[in-house]
């Protein structure tokens, strides 16, 4: 019976109210058709008041209305999740601004004893209630996320079902309590709208906020000068308020296109199973091969020979990559009378590691700065970036027995003698006691 | 009659550093900047402070996921590429921020130098700007290293070892020292785990502590000093500093943030290397092609393939020796000068920059 | 264990011969840039050797995945070669181990043959396009820097057009304040101008 009372009765008798009433003011007290504005009485505090309250409220209106009277368009909008995130955002920052501004205009009628001249009990009636709706539509925002959403499908059909007279409730009966009583003080205010000041609303003074300051003129020259002072200082004051609103809403599109994206830098990704395992995968191959480098790097600093290749494997087309006892890469080579041929394959020029395919003329290519080096002598090409020739490497030939077979020094002088016969068991390994550091 | 030496030091810091000038009103609400055909000049600056700033944002928010050895640093980074949400975006942001804020610079260097803004008494200005040249070149250079992909380390191993180079002209004892400020700079004989230490570093921590320091001291002698008049006529008309040119500048700052966002968001820088430079570094392997250096080393990086390296040294010295020495060598210099000088050193970089590898080309066949 | 490890090594830093060169020969040359055998294969040095994703590597499982591999004549058999990438795996299976085994005398028309129906990375440049391009066909930060940029564009058109708003709103804002500061600092010589 309440409920038939509060959502089916009270907003028709509203609205009925409302109408007669408003009639009934524009018969009968024309020119109290206004906010009864006291801005001559108190004027700094009513624009950190009023001008908040305003903008906050008709972004909320249009915010309502829009959902009301074209849910179809609104629900399809709201369906991309920017969008919602948007106008869930833009609504709450409005509901706040409306909230701070109605505040600093009750504490301004509470402390000022000129106001209070003017005040009617009407007043405090429409603060309370506009501040008990501004409160409740934060707490639905707060505590129903996403009403720009569902209230598409729950509250317009009410609305509409009131309009095309065939009420229905049963929408809105189970609705959470905060939601009625939202609904309920919009039909409050709809009801008391034509006997107070908010009366203004019909006459909708938009052009206030943009109009251009009346343009008085003085005979008294004093009067003149403040005259023109106070219009140049309402001049600004349009300018900043623009200022203000271009300023705003800059803010507000770049927290929802840029500063939710760098929020979202610190969350975890989700990540599928697999993917995470893919990833620790790659790593820990990574880990091994560092570690590798590792077990490379003591082993030169503990052993005093080098396992580089087996003989056999080496040709003088393609050389074989090891590192050496400073960690270097080195290359080796089998020339045409069975020998090995080792060189340093950090370029003599800036460092880079020399390529290992050998060219027709016998050469091969630093890619870096293109020095080509031959690789019997170590020598660079006329012309090229590189200098200084490749360093020799000096090698020992072990037999399979591991006795030394022949050697080079750095400086390329060979001792002992290779036996092609035997040389599919002949080793080749580098010696610390033979490197050029040593 | 002749001043002592310690009176002749303190007038000249006093006249330098006018701490009797530092009020707020004075530096704030007095302050004006003088409009006229070169002040666009005056906007560079702050166009590179606010590309720093970025850089340090976006700096931090990659330090979140960043890790500073051989084996996770690509790891990492490509974990931030791909899989950390917008990561691509923050990773971009400060690349191409990085690219914009050293063009800036030097833009901004070289819009100071034709404006005669070093003349007395703003030499302390030019000096700490010219620091400010170096440390962001420094920035560049270590900060290419830390990716650990084969580009940077390339790169970073191709840098270094142009100071090697410079043994062969030291006397025969002292031709080791080049090495050894090598091996110190990069803390082990071949570059590794310590170099990448190091260079992470200087660039998270040394070098920005540096900046700070000396971007207070050269924004705070121009707020001292004020703007410089810039050319030799009357300026058109002079804007106060607050608010109208630190508005004007948030609107160039609202352009570049616009440019930078959609660059990061559209582009990725590393679309423009080839893949396999791309891939972690190799210690093992053989270096791939197309190692080059970034874009604002082209200028000293394609004559150095060029010319002997003595001439670049030669060169790179007394062209640094000389933009210290600025105030006191171009003193007498008038502005028009000043203009074609400025004029010419940018023609080069412009030449060089773009189109340095055609020269290179052509020279080298 | 040592010895076992240094075979290991020597396999892995052998490196840079490949199985099917012509194609990235061809890639190489019609791009202008650099690449090498990670465009196809699982290992940027190619498919012989003993690190990962190459043939001195793999599991017996493996094994028998790579003989599937190699015996995929016909198109349409979907493989999983443990040797090759997601866009090597995707050739032969789109195109067949036969007629990939005819290109190698036109490497060219691979492209053609293979289609431009796939994008593997959703960069919004096809595979094809991709491999005649010279970049990487599975890395979505890796493309022709203008094409990727334009496709960029369209996923983010949202996230642009929200900034380019602000940037209007806030020139909007800063340009009226610079009007309001002006007009303030006017005051006095308004009240001169309009004795």
């Amino acid at each position: 019976m309440l409920e038939l009372f509060a959502f089916v009765g009270l907003p028709y008798a509203a609205i009925l109210i409302c109408v007669a009433g408003t009639v009934w003011r524009f018969r009968n007290d024309q020119y109290g058709i206004s906010s009864l504005s006291s801005q001559f009485l108190e004027g700094k505090k009513l624009l950190w008041g009023s001008a908040p309250w305003h903008i906050g409220i008709l972004i909320i209106f249009l915010g309502h209305f829009i959902a009301f009277l074209m849910p179809g368009v609104w629900q399809r909008l709201m369906a991309v999740p920017l969008l919602l995130a948007l106008a869930e955002m833009t609504g709450i920052a409005a509901t706040v601004m409306c909230l701070l501004g109605l505040i600093v205009l009750f504490y301004r009628r509470l402390t000022s004893a000129r106001l209070q001249k003017s005040t009617h009990i009407g007043d405090f009636i429409v603060t309370a209630l506009l501040l008990a709706q501004v409160g409740l539509g934060l707490m639905v925002a707060g505590g129903y996320r996403w009403g720009a959403s569902w209230s598409t499908g729950t509250l317009t059909p009410y609305i509409w079902s009131l309009i095309t007279f065939s009420p229905e409730i049963s929408v809105i009966r189970d609705m959470p309590i905060v939601i009625q009583a939202h609904v309920v003080g919009a039909w409050l205010i709809l009801l008391v709208l034509p006997f107070t000041r908010l009366i203004h609303m019909v006459s909708v003074p938009l052009q206030y906020l943009f109009r251009s300051p009346q343009k008085v003129v003085w005979n008294n020259p004093r009067r003149n000068n403040q005259a023109v002072a106070a219009r140049v200082t309402q001049e600004s004051r349009r300018h900043f308020l623009k200022a203000a609103f271009g300023l705003s809403a800059a803010g507000l599109l770049l927290s929802v296109g840029v500063l939710d994206k760098l929020g979202r830098f610190f969350q975890m990704p989700g990540l599928h199973h697999d993917e995470e395992a893919n990833l620790l995968e790659t790593r820990l191959r990574r880990l091994q091969l560092t570690a590798e480098e590792k077990e490379l790097e003591l082993e030169r600093l503990r052993s005093d020979y080098i396992y580089v290749a087996k003989l056999a494997e080496l040709n003088g087309t393609v050389g074989k990559y090891f590192i050496d006892y400073s960690m270097r890469p080195g290359l080796a080579f089998r020339a045409e009378d069975g020998w090995p041929m080792l060189l340093s394959a950090k370029c003599t020029h800036l460092g880079c590691t020399v390529g290992n395919q050998v060219d027709a003329s016998g050469r091969i290519l630093c890619p870096c700065h293109v020095s080509y080096f031959d690789i019997k002598t170590g020598m660079p090409n006329e012309g090229a970036p590189a200098k200084a020739p490749l360093d020799r490497i000096a090698w020992v030939v072990r037999d399979e027995q591991g006795n030394e077979v022949a050697t080079e020094s750095p400086r390329g002088s060979r001792t002992g003698r290779l036996d092609p016969t035997l040389a599919e068991g002949y080793s080749l390994f580098i010696v610390r006691s033979l490197s050029a550091e040593a | 009659m002749k001043q002592p030496l310690v009176s002749t030091l303190f007038d000249f810091i006093a006249s330098r550093i006018p701490l009797h000038k530092l009020d707020v009103r004075h530096m704030i609400t007095e302050k004006e900047v003088p409009v006229h055909r070169m002040s666009w000049g005056y906007y560079v600056g702050g166009l590179a402070l606010f590309f720093f700033i970025i850089q340090v944002f976006t700096g931090m928010m990659l330090l979140f996921y960043y890790e500073p050895t051989v084996s996770e640093a690509h790891e990492s980074v490509e974990y931030i590429t791909h899989f950390v949400t917008m990561g691509a975006l923050i990773r971009n942001l400060h690349a191409w921020s990085a690219s914009f804020m050293i063009f800036c610079v030097i833009a901004h260097m070289l819009s100071a130098l034709a404006m005669k803004a070093f003349a007395k008494p703003r030499e302390i200005t030019w000096i700490a700007g010219v620091l400010l040249l170096l440390i962001t070149f420094g920035f560049g250079f270590t900060g290419y290293l830390l990716p650990w992909n084969q580009i940077a380390v390339n790169a970073t191993k191709v840098g270094l070892a142009s100071i090697d180079q410079m043994g062969q002209y030291l006397p025969a004892a002292l031709s080791h020292l080049a090495e050894d400020v090598r091996v110190t700079i990069q803390g082990a004989p071949a570059i590794g785990q310590a170099t990448l230490s190091r260079f992470f570093a200087l660039h998270v921590v040394i070098l920005p502590l540096m900046i700070f320091g000396v971007i207070g001291l050269h924004v705070l002698s121009v707020q001292l000093h004020g703007m410089s008049p810039g050319i030799e006529d009357k300026p058109r008309r002079k804007d106060k500093f607050f608010p109208i040119f630190i508005l004007k500048d948030f609107k160039e700052w609202g352009i570049a943030f616009l440019v930078l966002f959609i660059l990061s968001l559209c582009l990725p820088f590393d679309s423009l290397f080839p893949y396999p430079l791309l891939e972690p570094y190799n210690a093992l392997g053989s270096t791939p092609d197309g190692i080059k250096p970034e874009w604002y080393f082209y200028f000293v990086y394609y004559p150095m393939e060029l010319l002997p390296f003595w001439v670049i040294i030669v060169v790179m010295t007394f062209a640094t020796l000389g933009l210290f020495a600025a105030p006191w060598i171009f003193k007498g210099t008038s502005h028009k000068t000043m203009r074609w000088i400025a004029s010419a050193i940018a023609a080069y970089m412009i030449v060089m920059t773009l189109f340095g590898e055609n020269i290179y080309h052509a020279i080298k066949g | 264990m040592l010895n076992t490890f240094l075979l290991l090594l020597t396999f892995l830093i052998a490196g840079s011969s490949f199985a099917y060169p012509e194609f990235q020969r061809f890639s190489q040359n019609n791009s202008g840039r650099p690449i090498n055998c990670a465009m196809c294969h699982a290992n940027g040095d190619g498919p012989e050797g003993a690190s990962r994703g190459q043939i001195g590597s793999l599991t017996p499982d493996e094994l028998n995945k790579l003989n599937a591999a190699r015996s995929a004549f016909a198109p349409g058999v979907p493989i999983q070669s443990p040797i090759l990438n997601a866009f090597g795996n995707n050739i032969i299976t789109v195109i067949g181990k036969t007629k990939f085994l005819e290109l190698r005398a036109h490497p060219e028309q691979l492209a053609e043959v293979y289609g431009y129906q796939s994008d593997l990375d959703s960069d919004g440049i096809a595979d094809a396009q991709e491999y005649l391009e010279g970049t990487h066909t599975l890395n979505n930060v890796h493309g022709n820097p203008m094409k990727l940029f334009l496709h960029n564009l369209k996923t983010f058109r949202l996230h642009v057009i929200l900034i380019v708003l602000a940037t209007i709103a806030g020139f909007y804002g800063f340009s009226h304040l610079l009007n309001g500061f002006a007009a303030s600092s006017n005051t006095k010589s308004s009240v001169e101008r309009y004795p």
